[in-house]
């Protein structure tokens, strides 16, 4: 590609220019988005985004700069700028570790194209789904969307490395509102995977978005939860949801570098029930394909917590040199327009050996907390507090699942939550979405997440 | 010609029946900082939003290249879309006429000619008053973005204008620590004027909270009057209000006010206004993003609900006029209805008298998760981070990690006791602090 050529002559300029060390990252991302409401296309957008963005080290200090505008000059001027960036603030002192260099070209596995889809088809796939939502007069309103992205990005540095990924994804979302007796309640669900247009074929379009109303429609029927503090058995969606959350932010070594995290000091110590293993991985069924970071490093396995041991953080090139450890390929950039910041991958607990109707016999009161419809969720890591809102649930009495209710919010201490974890599920699933990612420090980027069915002891749950 | 003017016209030449691009450059300085400044960054960006009709079928295509050749492919490929997309029946056209109102306050000369130095210098002043503060505490994360963007909206109905805007945000966490304690203390603001940032004020507040929160703890379950500073009402009401009282919400009935205008909502005392106008609120300017004048619109007055919000799309559906609030997230989105700045109008009780009229509650001061709310149902929901016990008109203990819920409808009906007089933002979402008379709280 002629990119390429571009890209290593400003290395070379910029290790001329006497700059200490150079990445220079090359992205192009083309995006679609089909809405449908109500029966009807809301819209059809597509986009494409390209540009390429510098950072270099100087005196020790980072500069960064970017730009759409890729012809030669415009990238004279983009590394000019990084490197004025980096004067501006020459006094601080800022250390990476060397990564390992690679040269590599990686592509996630898909059968179709969807890019290449006719716009048509894509259409028509997003309506079908939704005329199957209007399955009870209750249903006053469904949104669906189908989306598209192609993610490809070049690395190259002045260590030698040269690595291309490309990420195809795709997937459909849904949202149904009902409306009972004056009240409204809505149920947002989506699925997506790293593949191509192979999936909407195999999905079932009808039953798709017709199971997200019947929830709907079962949702506004019923309560909210009785406000406390209960045991709980949580489903895969939300053991993800809860693992990122409340202990994945908390392991970025940025944020312990820092002593911001709760789990600054604790390499080592118990931070979790013995029954608790969790892993970042950046290749995993049903998560997202991230094979190598925007640093060029591959992402490898990460063990953070084993048997509820504190096993590692997770890691970039700076925060690992902070703690004298390799970086774990968890240096992650939005796009071209950010700096690589440490960020999960694919975060899940390992599975253990319980069935799910072992998890529920033993519990007196309880709650089954459901994902499906839920809103996602935030932490606040130096204080450990988590909070997110989950999907319509049931409630749990002697070990039987009884009513359904709405509104569940759980919320909790991320070192003592996971320590009240007394039994995991054998039922592992990681998911993915194309319509939402993490956001941290401004920046938001794809992630997977999951586990089994797992039971918490004491959680806090929010009624009214 | 201009790029947007060639894609105009090539979106027609190609078959489209109208066309409109929106054209944004932005230049945005971005620093990121702990205990030091840890990176500088300066990013250029640029794209086009090209949105077509082809009779009532509808596409938008953007594209970051804006080159000649990419803008007519990006032409071609948007009508192409256009005319086999299924017909939209409510499509009557674009927005035929431009305009600007006098709105003023949207731009800072000063921040387009800064030198880089003088916001490092004014940066690392702060930091250090964090780190001066006291010994057990330690600035942990942060970062100060401020931008300068041009943007350029062009129809086939010959309209254009074009607008200049300045932004900036800062956000500072501090740490504090003792005897295995560990507390934080978070200050933010978003304004559009280089000298209304107060970056040192904003490091000695966070660091005096972190040290205050130390011994916080949960408190039990129960019912409690809580009173909200005023950047958490103001998230709260804009997570809660921005959808409901949106024309394509009303219009496809996932808003819980539709069929209610004129009807009372709200307490009597309740005002809530979009005012695209306000001088330097965070969303003003003189045009919305398809050129129509922005304005002041009342949405909820003595508390019944007034007006609902509308671009051109939803005002032509309801034969009604377009209330200059069409929006796009980014220049590759289509324009949507959305607030420009929504504010509930305050009244006249200061933070403090509403503290000594407490004999028990909490004083809310951060949560998180507040945007977990749901405003279709209705339902509030927020973790407090950083909360006061109240006990007998003063501040005691500090609290975290208890859940408030309630119904948001029915706290506007009847479950505000006192508006305070103390208005702030946080981005384009304006309140004062209130005192609400009692809400649920799921703790110990």
């Amino acid at each position: 590609m002629e990119i390429e050529g571009e890209m290593e002559k400003i290395v070379k300029k910029a290790v001329d220019l006497g700059v200490s060390q150079v990445d220079v990252r090359y992205q192009q991302y083309d995006y679609e988005l089909i809405t449908v409401e109500n029966k009807t296309l809301k819209s059809y957008s597509s986009r494409r985004l390209s540009g390429l963005g510098i950072k270099v080290a100087l005196n020790g200090s980072v500069g960064y700069a970017s730009t759409c505008d890729l012809n030669y000059a415009s990238l004279e001027k983009t590394l000019e700028n990084a490197i004025k960036a980096a004067k501006s603030i020459k006094k601080e002192e800022k250390h990476m570790v060397e990564a390992k260099v690679s040269q590599i070209e990686m592509k996630s596995p898909y059968k179709i194209d969807p890019i290449d889809v006719a716009p048509e088809e894509k259409v028509s796939a997003a309506l079908d789904a939704n005329k199957a939502a209007w399955i009870d007069e209750k249903i006053k309103s469904a949104i669906t969307r189908l989306g598209i992205s192609k993610d490809y990005r070049i690395f190259i540095s002045s260590e030698g490395s040269k690595v291309a990924t490309e990420t195809t994804m795709i997937g459909m979302a849904h949202e149904s509102v009902a409306k009972s007796n004056g009240i409204m309640e809505r149920v947002p669900y989506q699925e997506s995977k790293c593949a191509g247009y192979e999936f909407i074929e195999s999905m079932d379009l009808n039953s798709f978005a017709a199971d997200i109303s019947a929830l709907a429609v079962d949702a506004v029927k019923s309560k909210t939860p009785p406000a406390g503090t209960y045991a709980v058995v949580v489903d895969q969606n939300v053991i993800g949801l809860l693992l990122h959350e409340a202990f994945g932010h908390a392991s970025e070594g940025d944020l312990v570098s820092t002593r911001e995290s709760v789990l600054y000091g604790k390499i080592g110590s118990q931070v979790a029930s013995e029954h608790v293993t969790i892993i970042d991985e950046g290749i995993i069924e049903g998560g997202y394909f991230y094979p190598f970071d925007d640093e060029g490093v591959k992402k490898e396995k990460t063990v953070v917590v084993e048997n509820g041991i504190l096993k590692s953080y997770l890691h970039d090139k700076t925060s690992a040199y902070q703690f004298n450890v390799a970086s774990t390929g968890n240096g992650r950039a939005q796009d071209f327009e950010n700096l690589p910041i440490v960020r999960q991958t694919n975060y899940y607990m390992k599975p253990g050996d319980y069935k799910f109707e072992e998890l529920i016999e033993d519990v007196d009161f309880g709650i089954y907390i459901r994902g499906k419809g839920g809103g996602g969720g935030q932490v606040e890591v130096g204080m450990g507090t988590f909070t997110f809102g989950v999907g319509p649930s049931k409630i749990m009495k002697n070990g039987e699942l009884t009513e359904t209710v709405r509104g569940v919010v759980i919320s909790g201490f991320i070192l003592e939550t996971l320590k009240t974890i007394d039994a995991v599920g054998k039922d592992l699933t990681v998911r993915t979405s194309i319509f939402g990612g993490c956001g941290k420090m401004g920046q938001t980027v794809r992630v997977g997440f999951g586990g089994p069915h797992v039971r918490v002891r004491k959680m806090t749950v929010g009624g009214r | 010609m201009e790029l947007a003017e060639l894609a105009v016209k090539k979106a027609l030449d190609f078959g489209a029946t109208e066309a409109e691009a929106y054209v944004q450059k932005v230049k945005r300085l971005w620093i990121e900082f702990a205990d030091k400044i840890d990176s500088f960054k300066i990013i250029e960006s640029m794209g086009m939003g090209l949105r077509v009709a082809v009779n009532k079928k509808l596409a938008i295509h953007s594209t970051s290249i804006l080159s000649e050749k990419e803008v007519e492919e990006a032409a071609e490929k948007t009508v192409k879309i256009a005319k086999v997309a299924p017909e939209d029946p409510y499509w009557r056209h674009l927005n035929k006429e431009f305009g600007k109102s006098p709105a003023q306050g949207y731009f800072d000369d000063k921040l387009e000619a800064i030198e880089y130095s003088e916001i490092i210098e004014k940066l690392s002043v702060a930091i250090d008053k964090m780190k001066e503060y006291d010994n057990r505490v330690k600035p942990t994360r942060g970062m100060l973005m401020a931008s300068i963007s041009n943007t350029t909206i062009l129809s086939s109905y010959g309209e254009r204008n074009e607008r200049k805007e300045t932004h900036l945000t800062a956000w500072m966490r501090a740490k504090a620590e003792e005897h295995g304690e560990k507390s934080t203390g978070t200050e933010h603001c978003e304004v559009r004027f280089w000298n209304e940032m107060n970056l040192e004020e904003m490091a000695v507040r966070a660091a005096e909270k972190a040290v205050k929160f130390l011994k916080a703890k949960p408190i039990e379950s129960g019912k409690l009057p809580v009173i909200v500073r005023n950047q958490v009402f103001a998230s709260i009401l804009g997570v809660i209000l921005s959808g409901p009282i949106n024309a394509d919400w009303v219009q496809k009935g996932r808003s819980p006010l539709s069929n209610k205008l004129g009807m009372q909502v709200a307490a009597q005392n309740i005002n809530i206004f979009d005012d695209g106008t306000l001088r330097g609120g965070w969303r003003t300017r003189p045009f919305d993003d398809e050129g129509h004048p922005t304005q002041k619109t009342t949405v909820i007055g003595n508390g019944i609900l007034k007006n609902y919000l509308y671009d051109s799309y939803t005002a032509l559906k309801d034969n009604a006029e377009s209330t200059g609030n069409a929006f796009r997230s980014q220049y590759w989105m289509p324009p949507q209805p959305q607030p420009t700045n929504l504010a509930l109008e305050p009244g006249n009780v200061s933070l403090k008298e509403m503290i000594q009229e407490t004999k028990r509650g909490i004083f809310i001061d951060e949560t998180i998760g507040e945007w977990l709310s749901n405003p279709v149902s209705g339902n509030l929901s927020a973790t407090i981070t950083h909360g006061y016990l109240i006990e007998n008109g003063e501040l005691t203990k500090p609290i975290k990690g208890v859940v408030i819920s309630g119904n948001f409808y029915e706290i506007l009906k009847d479950g505000i006791e006192l508006i305070g007089n103390d208005l702030r933002n946080y981005m384009q979402n304006y309140a004062p602090t209130v005192k609400l008379k009692e809400i649920t709280i799921a703790g110990k």
